[in-house]
Formats: C-alpha cells, structure tokens, sequence
C-alpha cells in the first residue's frame, strides 16, 4: 500500500509560510485539502511522500513553522485511477 | 478533454466580476483616492457621491424605504456580529437554525458564554426544510431576536423569511436574515419581507469585490454600535454621533471595494434577477440530472419544485470529499469548496457530519460547457474507482 504523509497546521497564515519556506529547498510536497480523516484547525494540509518528511520536518523546525500534527495515511485514491489521472496529465489533457 | 480553469466556487467569493466592478476600483484608486465623508475638497466631495449613490442603488435593490438604513460593513460576518451583539443583552433568549453559518453559530455561542444570552436551535428536515411552528414553539417570554439564514450555503434551499417574519411581529421579537447567500440570485424586497435587520455581503452574488458587506437596520430599531470612532461629523463631541448611517460606521471606509459593489449591483439591475436566475438554475438542473445518472453519486437536492440558490452538494461514495475536491483541481482545473462550508449543523441534519460535501456553486458566468466538462471529470474518476 502506498503512503502518504500529511503536515497539518494551526492557521492558513502557518500553512503558506510552511510553503514559503520549502519553496527555498529541493523538497518535493503539496499544498492540499486536509483529508477528512484528520482532524486540523485549518483547511490545508502539506502532502509528502514518507521519503521527504523527515526532512521537511527539520527544515520547519528550523523555520519556526508552527506545525499542529503529523500524520501518514494510506493512499486512498485506487492505483487504477491515480495512473488514469497521472495519464491524462502526461498527455497534457 | 482538454484541461480547463473551471470556477465552482461562487458561495464562498463570486467570479469573475462584471467588467464594470474591475474598472470602478481602478477609477477610484487612480483618479480619486480620498476619503469619503472627512474633507470638502472637490476630489474628496466626488468620493462621498459615489458611497452615496452606491448606498441609493443598495437601497433601491434590496427595497429599503431610505437609503440611510443602509450600512456597509466589512461583510456579512461583520454585518451579523454588528446585529447580534449590538442587541442581546443578559438574560435575553435567541432562536436560530439548525441551517446557519458559523458567523451565526459563533457569535452566538461567545453571547451564551460571556453575555448571559440563551440560544435555542431549530432543526431543519434533511431537505433543508423549516418549519415556521416549530420557530414559533422555540420563542418564550425572553425571546428578543429570531436569526435565521435567507437559504443554506449547503442545501441552496431558500427559507420561508416572509412567514418567520410575520410570526416575528405577532411574537414582539426582532428578526434578523442573513441573506450572505441570496442577495444578487434571489429577489428580495425588505418592504415585502420586513425584518427588523438584514445582513449581506458583497463579494458573493452582489458580484462586488471582497471587504464590502452591508446590514439594514430598520428605522427605530436601536443597535449598540461595537465600533466606534471618527465619522467626519460632530467631530467637536466625545460621543459617537447618533444620526445614521454615520452612528455604526465609524472608520474610514473601503471606497474601492464600495465602487466595486455599485458596479455590481449596476450589473444585476441591468440584467435582471430573473434572467439570471433562470441562467443559473438551468445550469444547476443540468448538473444535477447528470450526478443522479452517476451511481456511486449522492446528490444533496431533494426532488421538486422550490426557490433555491445554485449550489449544488454531494458525495462520491468511497472517495473522501477532500480528495475528490483536489482531483478536480488537480487533475481537471475544478475549483470548488469541499467539507463542512462553516455550517457544522447543515452537515448534522443531512447526515454527512464530519466528513461534509463537494459543493459547486454556480455564477451567471457559468456555461453549460462547463458543467458537461464536469460530469466528464466526475465520470472518469466513478469510473476509474471501481
């Protein structure tokens, strides 16, 4: 099973400056809706894989990034559709 | 299927704007710039002018007797928070819905903890549906206000305001609407309906730009303003001064976003509601025949005929509301808003508390095209979950 990890945060403001500061690396992540599984006082959460977080962890520490939770979920988007979707990008659809 | 940039969020900020409102606020910003109300140089009197004739085409629009029972507020969170602490004091009783907004929900909870204020809550049917009694049955001998929403942000169902008001009357209460969702989409006439109050904002289908809302206050009744400050008169007393609009209007305004709404409101006067409501329900129509032909779908509409606003709520079955809402994006440039839309109780009544919806909410800018294109996206992803 695939998986996923999520950074979630206090407010919106916390969530874009997390992205500011990463923006500044080489750290693959996205800004996305925080799954409904997961509790978190704001909407947006910081996807990546399991590979990067510890990384992306350290580097907002270091920023002062006030961060709510952490967490890894499996990937609930099925292989058949995520390789469809990634399929339709590739073609520039 | 080409990737488009596809706008389904017009219940939370409506766009894009009429051209008229972009251009209003580059005219003031560059050949204006003054505050309204404080200096009586010529550029400064033009600025005042223009707030005036944005508060007559407000008061005209939503059927205000003058134009001073206007007041612009930030939004209608801002509007709402004015009402509700400007008139329950301790010991007084509140009744609201099961339907509202967090910026009814929460004012009111900080009036229950810190102000002595009880509230009472009346449930809607799962269909959005309120009953009038059961509002009726809620009011006791220390009910000062009913609050209710003008329709769902949720379900787009409109509320019978005219029937709670009139109860309102024969009750001796005050009656608030919250009418963030309607105005621009549903046609409302304050004279016809007449609440002693009434919130708006500007941003959604009054199609202005963000940081304008207004609250209609009717003559007689008195609010105690909670911002109070420098209005351009009287300027020699202590005392707020008591004329309106100027007694809850303290603060320089935001003369843009105010020229962005006159152009708004110019727009759907030149439109018509009617034309644009039949637009934009057609759209809806459309849409939601076509999420009933997708099985794993749950649409939150219920069948049959009754005034509603065009938002749209639903569910793909095994697939998390969030996820849904970032493949659209992602994967097909839909914007939309997915989750619990600030009204934890809708969610409650429709059964989809804690995970919520996807909603889309649709605009007069809106095509058919697109929401074919979303049906497509929709379909493909049903799809590609089996």
């Amino acid at each position: 099973m695939v998986q996923k990890c999520y950074f979630t945060f206090p407010t919106t403001h916390q969530a874009i400056r997390a992205e500011k500061v990463l923006l500044k690396t080489k750290k693959e992540f996205k800004v996305v809706p925080v799954p409904r599984e997961i509790s978190s006082s704001c909407g947006v959460a910081l996807c990546c894989t399991p590979g990067e977080a510890e990384g992306i962890k350290a580097c907002l520490e270091s920023e002062a990034v006030i961060v709510e939770g952490f967490y890894t979920l499996e990937e609930k988007v099925s292989a058949g559709l995520l390789s469809f979707l990634r399929g339709r990008e590739k073609r520039g659809e | 299927m080409v990737k488009k940039t596809v706008y389904f969020d017009n219940a939370a900020t409506s766009w894009p704007k009429p051209e008229g409102v972009y251009k209003a606020a580059e005219i003031y910003l560059r050949g204006s710039g003054a505050s309204p109300g404080r200096s009586s140089y010529t550029q400064a009197i033009q600025v005042e002018r223009q707030v005036f004739e944005t508060r007559e085409r407000a008061a005209a629009f939503l059927g205000a007797a003058r134009p001073e029972e206007i007041i612009f507020t930030l939004n209608a969170t801002d509007a709402l928070n004015m009402a509700l602490k400007g008139i329950l004091e301790p010991g007084d009783h509140v009744v609201y819905t099961s339907l509202e907004h967090n910026s009814v929900n929460r004012p009111l909870h900080s009036l229950c903890h810190h102000r002595q204020v009880t509230a009472t809550m009346v449930d809607s049917d799962p269909t959005g549906f309120l009953n009038v009694q059961e509002i009726a049955n809620a009011v006791n001998p220390q009910t000062k206000l009913i609050v209710c929403t003008h329709a769902s942000n949720v379900l787009g169902r409109v509320t019978p305001v005219k029937e709670i008001s009139r109860l309102a009357r024969e009750k001796g209460v005050y009656f608030l609407i919250d009418a963030a969702q309607t105005a621009g989409s549903v046609e409302i006439d304050l004279q016809d309906i007449k609440p002693h109050l009434a919130a708006f904002t500007g941003h959604k289908g009054l199609l202005g730009p963000p940081g304008v809302g207004m609250l209609y206050v009717r003559p007689g009744v008195r609010l105690r303003p909670w911002r109070e400050g420098g209005t351009g008169s009287r300027s020699e007393e202590d005392r707020q001064p008591e004329m309106m609009p100027d007694y809850l209007e303290a603060g320089t305004m935001n003369a843009p976003g105010l020229a962005g709404l006159n152009a708004g409101l110019k727009f759907i006067q030149e439109t018509g509601i009617p034309a644009m409501a039949r637009h934009e329900q057609g759209l809806v129509q459309k849409l939601v025949a076509g999420l009933r032909e997708i099985k794993q779908v749950q649409v939150f509409r219920p069948p049959g005929n009754y005034p509603s606003t065009a938002v749209v709520s639903f569910i793909l079955k095994g697939l998390d509301c969030g996820e849904m809402g970032h493949l659209l994006e992602h994967y097909y440039g839909i914007m939309c808003r997915t989750g619990l839309h600030c009204a934890p109780n809708a969610h409650r009544t429709i059964g989809t508390f804690p995970q919520g919806t996807v909603r889309f909410s649709l605009s007069y800018f809106n095509r058919e095209e697109e929401i074919d294109y979303a049906l497509q996206a929709i379909r493909e992803i049903a799809r590609g979950l089996q």
